[in-house]
């Protein structure tokens, strides 16, 4: 090559290079935008899409107006786009710019309302409900504590259910209960924030660890158009059972094979899904000591669990049958029904749905044993508990996330990030009717 | 070996991902169409009662949520929602002129939820053994 071609040539590379920068950056300021639209309008009361809640973000009122549905729309829209060319241009951003993206965005969702959820209410409730009123979380449901200040925001369908969290989440939840319902609140976002950076940071451990670029996978997680609006706008426990899913791959990484299954059983007892990882985890590395670190830490966790609630603390199977039937209408088995001229989902369905997910878990059982990376044949797993689950909420389709971006199976982050699409294509209908 | 299934799995993944968005397109579609039908329901309570009031309740599991049939509440004053004694109506039928069929109704008390045991004054076919006796 000529010395001119080569000027040349790398001319070109300069400008594209300054080209990707410029929209890289727009990108970003997209997603910065979209999510204070959401945060804003939604610290001004009266919103349906927020719930109803002690005012913890009156401070921010004035700034936006309320958030319609419409403009909520728009801005997951944007983000969603924007999130998209951030991904596409990922390996040119910089560490210390997808850190402050990331960044910026926990901090403004971190000031704001709670979005979109009243869980953290029903967290809450069954936190007040075992310190406060000595009731136990796991034999009642909030409405036993009809008198608490919490009660009345305790969405309306979980009022008589008991709480279906593992026992570890729900001692980690008691010493928030004396602090009221505004210091319980600010306590359980405070939580829901530190574990989102520990999930965060054992992803970017991980990647490295995997010699993937951790950038991209910091801001696949991070910048989630779900994961921030949804899951820490929310304040979800599901982002606690992350950071323990995390931290034990980062063990097994490490070659540390009992801690790292005694961390899988841990972060069952926060929220039981995770333990999907343990039978890959085990296939995979064929020794004793992950078998022997989850026996030690299930042993453990039950006399804990037995000690602080009796029977029904570790009786995590009939908590996991009464969810099994529940039905959402953005579960993919609702709208299946739906396309075949079916009302909805009929008991026998979930038969089927509960077969196609054990041949899926045999398939990637074998496929684990012949090779396969078990990281993602987990994050399969947990893609295929979401997606064949008749109760399907946005968060759910944020669990295989972080395994997604740490395989070299790039068809896993292509899956869970179709499906989050399709999420967020079925909230479209007001856009077309909007019903007023 | 592994390629072949490899290249199974990969097909099998398009197929569920096109089964999965057809459905998600059918479910936008189909409730498109739902939130077309409950427009004309408001706009029906409101030329119904001449009230031009905007927080108005949607009831779609009284009659069953695929029956098409639906029940409206709302203020028969002004005021915050459920603030007034509030007048249910139950509507079904076709869209004509962006309404729809106003088949009975009945009223309830300020401030409660429409529960079977507050309503009273009910009238036409449609509320027939919804009032208590």
């Amino acid at each position: 090559m000529s010395v001119a071609a080569a000027s040349e040539l790398s001319l070109t590379r300069i400008r594209s290079a300054r080209w990707s920068s410029a929209l890289a950056g727009l990108f970003a300021l997209l997603i910065v935008a979209a999510t204070a639209e959401i945060v804003l309008d939604g610290a001004l009361d009266h919103s349906a899409l927020i719930p109803k809640s002690p005012e913890i973000a009156g401070w921010l009122q004035g700034i936006g107006e309320r958030l319609s549905y419409r403009v909520f729309l728009i801005a997951i829209l944007v983000f969603m786009g924007a999130y998209a060319g951030v991904l596409a241009l990922a390996r040119g951003i910089s560490k210390r710019w997808a850190i402050v993206l990331v960044g910026a965005l926990h901090a403004i969702v971190f000031v704001g309302p709670i979005l979109l959820s009243t869980d953290v209410f029903s967290y809450i409730a069954y936190a007040r409900m075992g310190v406060e009123h000595g009731i136990n979380p796991y034999m009642h449901g909030p409405v036993s504590i009809v008198g608490d200040p919490v009660y009345r925001y305790v969405g309306r369908d979980w009022k008589h259910v008991a709480t279906a969290y593992g026992p570890l989440y729900t001692l980690f939840s008691y010493p928030l209960a004396p602090l009221g319902l505004k210091g319980a609140l600010w306590g359980m976002k405070l939580e829901a924030l530190l574990a989102s950076v520990g999930t965060l940071a054992l992803t970017w451990r991980c990647a490295r660890a995997r010699d993937l670029d951790p950038v991209p996978a910091l801001l696949a997680v991070g910048a989630n158009p779900l994961y921030i609006i949804y899951g820490l706008g929310g304040a979800h426990n599901d982002l606690i059972m992350l950071m323990a899913m995390m931290a034990a791959v980062s063990l097994t990484l490490a070659g540390r094979d009992a801690p790292a299954a005694a961390t899988v059983v841990a972060g069952a007892l926060v929220k039981a899904t995770v333990a999907a990882l343990l039978p890959f985890m085990i296939i995979a590395r064929r020794r004793l000591a992950p078998i022997l670190g989850a026996l030690a830490a299930l042993v453990l966790g039950a006399l804990i669990g037995y000690a602080a609630f009796g029977i029904h603390g570790i009786d995590v199977v009939s908590a996991l049958n009464r969810d099994a039937a529940f039905v959402s209408t953005d579960s993919f088995a609702t709208e299946i029904a739906h396309l075949f001229g079916k009302p909805g989902v009929f008991p026998v369905d979930h038969d089927l749905l509960k077969g196609a997910l054990v041949l899926i878990v045999l398939h990637l059982l074998w496929r684990t044993w012949r090779g396969y990376d078990w990281v993602a044949a987990s994050g399969w797993a947990l893609l295929a508990i979401a997606v064949t689950s008749t109760w399907l909420l946005a968060w759910y389709i944020l669990w295989p996330l972080p395994l997604a971006v740490i395989t070299r199976d790039r068809r896993l982050l292509a899956a869970t990030l179709a499906v989050q699409v399709l999420f967020i294509a079925h909230q479209t209908s007001p856009f077309f009717a909007p019903v007023s | 070996m592994m390629s072949r299934v490899r290249l199974i799995e990969t097909t099998l993944l398009v197929l569920l991902g096109l089964l999965l968005a057809a459905a998600t397109v059918n479910d936008v579609v189909r409730q498109t169409h739902v939130n077309q039908r409950l427009i004309a329901d408001l706009r029906s309570w409101r030329t119904y009662t001449g009230h031009d009031y905007h927080n108005l309740s949607i009831e779609q599991e009284l009659y069953g949520e695929n029956s098409g049939r639906e029940v409206i509440c709302g203020n028969t004053g002004p005021g915050v929602p459920k603030a007034r004694t509030q007048l249910c109506l139950a509507i079904w039928g076709p869209v004509v002129d962006g309404r729809r069929a106003v088949h009975g109704g009945w009223y309830l008390p300020a401030k409660v939820e429409d529960v079977r045991a507050d309503r009273y004054a009910c009238f036409g076919l449609a509320a027939q053994g919804m009032c208590p006796p």
